[in-house]
């Protein structure tokens, strides 16, 4: 188990100095729109705050310390004098993230932004101003700096002109639904995710086969994204297959505390593991934490997708 | 002692205690479930506790003063305790030393460490509820505000009934025999005691009437056999009718699973009879005294803090059963007397903030317990809170 206090200020540092959790490029978060050539300018704008983008580089400083955190030297390392020096490791670890990961991510991503064109969705891309939401702060109780950060994020959108936004991710939406609204005053910004808006088009994508359906915890519980996703893919011809406990009672990935208790977050995949691949083979996830997350215990045979790629191959 | 979360890490390792862990919980999970399914009254119920429990938390000095009226008007003494010492100060002061007691788990009680105490100043003291003399044999500490010996597997329930209870069953014994060793020892203690001590599940302002749920039959024993009663009463459990404590038991056994209740018990003064030329007399066939203690440990300051949502809370303990982090852990993840989601905001308002919020880092936010809860407590977003309070200057 990490110290708490020692990732709170780690993360709080990084996001103080380059608005992102992690030492990461900040191209990282809009490389992979360079090539669609979106609008820079719509009705509405893709939000994705970076968390699809940004979990190799998480997965990857998650991994370092972890490593710190098993040998006596590690904690030395980390420990108050040492910890300046650990940080360049640090950097140097998370410089390097899983190339399949960054992959995966950027193909999602890719393929939302297709989903949205063919349903006829008119939008734009924020590139540079697409900024990483300040989640993480959040989760762990930086209030201070969360509402700074929030700010900040807040205030670079409406100066874009944005007033409408389309998010791709349970964390970030939930963010700027129902939090941003209690930490920045005067807050107006109409936020939908792109399944919704998927679902409300009457989207109909080419695919088929059976998935079992993992809801993302804060979609079924606190954002009310519950039979959209059921309705896109049984649209889109693929049988969609309940697990014992789905929707506003599903069970969490165990993904959120990776980073603080990684064994106890794998027994909790585990757990949620056996049920889905119980059902099926195949398991359709929303998430990029519920991705990394599941996908690390997936027996093989067992298939994790987002469901941006179940509704069919990015081809934007 | 180990931190909470060395503990939370030995509770990872126990490969017993996950798989006994696990089948509780996917039981209660199951059961809950197609209770509520079956039975819409229960979610009436729970609807009619909230509103009863949020109206009792607005204005809790005043029903708190109509409590300990009704209680002197029905014959009972009430004594009021801020602090687990006055708590326990209260209790020893009617007990004294060199008596037989026995116990109805009692999680105020043991906040107090009543128990302790009594044994410490030379008294012989039994919990009868079975799962909560496990937990006294072991020498440890309830895992589970309805279950504290969920994480006991028969193997290791044998073992303690043979060893502290010298009950000589032989090494395959069911768990019925296991219960059956227990109830034998236990009803001769019963039966013998000086002093019977329950908690409550509410506390009616409006008539000092107590009200009390089970399955087992020791409350109505342990509140009926011996001359005099004690009840521990934390104030969050002050509600303001007769009905509504009734509400609040109904809402109580069926969020946690045991529903219909064996036994609801309504306690409203000692015994007494009036059988001779009409003229009323104490202690009948029940106890001649009952004495209420009224417990506070920063219940009341708590309102001023988001955690006075928890106050609600009727303890039905579905959000442990329903956690991800909680499955694993037990009650290892929390302070000395409560654990898992309720049991991390109790921690901070009984027990220490600062060793809850450092245990709230572990909270995945997931909110299955706050979809759990009958009285829709934010059971996340208050444990959120508390990782805010570890970052405050001068905590480490
Ligand atoms: S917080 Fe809610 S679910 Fe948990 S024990 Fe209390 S009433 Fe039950």
């Amino acid at each position: 188990m990490l110290d708490p206090k020692l990732v709170s200020d780690l993360v709080a540092r990084y996001m103080r100095d380059t608005g992102l959790p992690v030492p990461a490029p900040k191209e990282a978060l809009y490389r992979w729109a360079e090539p669609l050539r979106l609008p820079r300018e719509g009705p509405r704008y893709l939000y994705t705050g970076g968390l699809y983008q940004l979990m190799p580089y998480i997965q990857a400083m998650v991994k370092y310390l972890e490593k710190m955190e098993e040998g006596r030297a590690g904690r030395l390392a980390l420990g108050l004098a040492g910890r300046l020096a650990g940080l360049g490791g640090l950097a140097k670890a998370v410089a390097r993230p899983d190339k399949g990961l960054v992959a995966y991510s950027e193909s999602v991503l890719r393929g939302i932004a297709g989903h949205l064109r063919r349903a006829g969705v008119e939008y734009a891309y924020l590139y540079e101003d697409d900024l990483y939401s300040g989640v993480i702060l959040h989760d762990l109780g930086l209030d201070e700096d969360f509402t700074r950060h929030a700010n900040m994020v807040y205030r670079r959108l409406r100066e874009r002109g944005v007033e409408s936004v389309i998010t791709v991710d349970p964390h970030t939406t939930h963010m700027l639904r129902s939090v941003y609204p209690k930490y920045v005053d005067g807050y107006s910004l109409e936020v939908k995710t792109y399944i919704e808006l998927l679902d409300e088009a009457g989207y109909q994508a080419k695919s088929g086969g059976e998935a079992v359906i993992h809801d993302p915890c804060l979609y079924a519980r606190f954002e009310g994204v519950v039979e959209q996703p059921r309705r896109l893919l049984s649209r889109s011809g693929v049988e969609a297959k309940e697990p014992r406990r789905s929707r506003r009672m599903t069970y969490c990935c165990g993904g959120p505390i990776e980073g603080l208790a990684p064994s106890l977050s794998k027994r909790i995949a585990r757990i949620r593991m056996d049920e889905l691949r119980r059902v099926s083979s195949r398991i359709v996830v929303m998430c990029p934490i519920c991705y990394a997350n599941l996908s690390s215990v997936a027996p093989e045979g067992v298939e994790v997708v987002d469901l941006a790629l179940v509704l069919g191959e990015p081809g934007a | 002692m180990p931190s909470p979360l060395d503990r939370v890490r030995s509770a990872l390792m126990d490969e017993g205690l996950q798989e006994a862990l696990l089948r509780a919980a996917t039981n209660n999970q199951v059961k809950v479930e197609s209770l509520l399914r079956e039975r819409p009254e229960l979610a009436e119920a729970a609807r009619r506790a909230r509103r009863a429990k949020d109206e009792a938390i607005g204005r809790l000095e005043e029903l708190i003063d109509e409590a300990m009226r009704s209680l002197r008007a029905i014959n009972a003494e009430p004594h009021y305790a801020e602090t687990p010492e006055e708590a326990r100060e209260a209790v020893a002061r009617i007990v004294g030393s060199g008596k037989l007691v026995v116990m109805s788990k009692s999680m105020a009680a043991e906040e107090a460490g009543i128990r302790e105490y009594l044994e410490e100043l030379g008294n012989e003291v039994w919990e009868t509820d079975l799962g909560q003399l496990l937990v006294q044999l072991e020498g440890g500490r309830p895992m589970h505000t309805i279950a504290p010996a969920v994480h006991m597997t028969r193997e290791r329930a044998l073992r303690l009934v043979n060893e502290k209870l010298g009950a000589n069953l032989p090494e395959d014994a069911g768990i019925e025999e296991i219960a059956g060793a227990a109830r034998r020892f236990l009803r001769e203690k019963i039966v013998k005691a000086d002093v019977g001590i329950s908690g409550a599940n509410a506390l009616a302002a409006d008539t000092g009437a107590i009200v009390l749920v089970e399955n087992e039959g020791n409350i109505r024993l342990v509140t009926t056999a011996s001359p005099i009663h004690i009840a521990v009463v934390p104030v969050d459990k002050i509600v303001p009718t007769l009905q509504d404590a009734l509400t609040v038991a109904i809402a109580q056994a069926g969020y946690a699973g045991l529903y219909p209740p064996t036994y609801i018990n309504v306690i409203a003064g000692p015994s007494s009879t009036a059988d001779i030329e009409q003229v009323r007399v104490w202690g009948a066939q029940g106890p001649k005294e009952l004495h209420v203690v009224l417990l506070d440990n920063g219940r009341l300051r708590a309102r001023e803090t988001p955690l006075r949502d928890q106050l609600r809370c009727i303890r039905c303990g579905r959000c442990q059963f329903e956690c991800p982090v909680w499955v694993h852990t037990a009650n290892n993840w929390g302070g000395p007397v409560y654990g898992g989601p309720m049991g991390l905001n109790w921690t901070a308002i009984t027990w220490s903030m600062e060793e809850a919020s450092k245990l709230a880092f572990l909270c995945l936010g997931c909110g299955r317990c706050d979809e759990a809860c009958p009285v829709e407590i934010p059971l996340s977003r208050l444990i959120r809170w508390l990782k805010t309070q570890a970052h405050r200057p001068g905590r480490s």
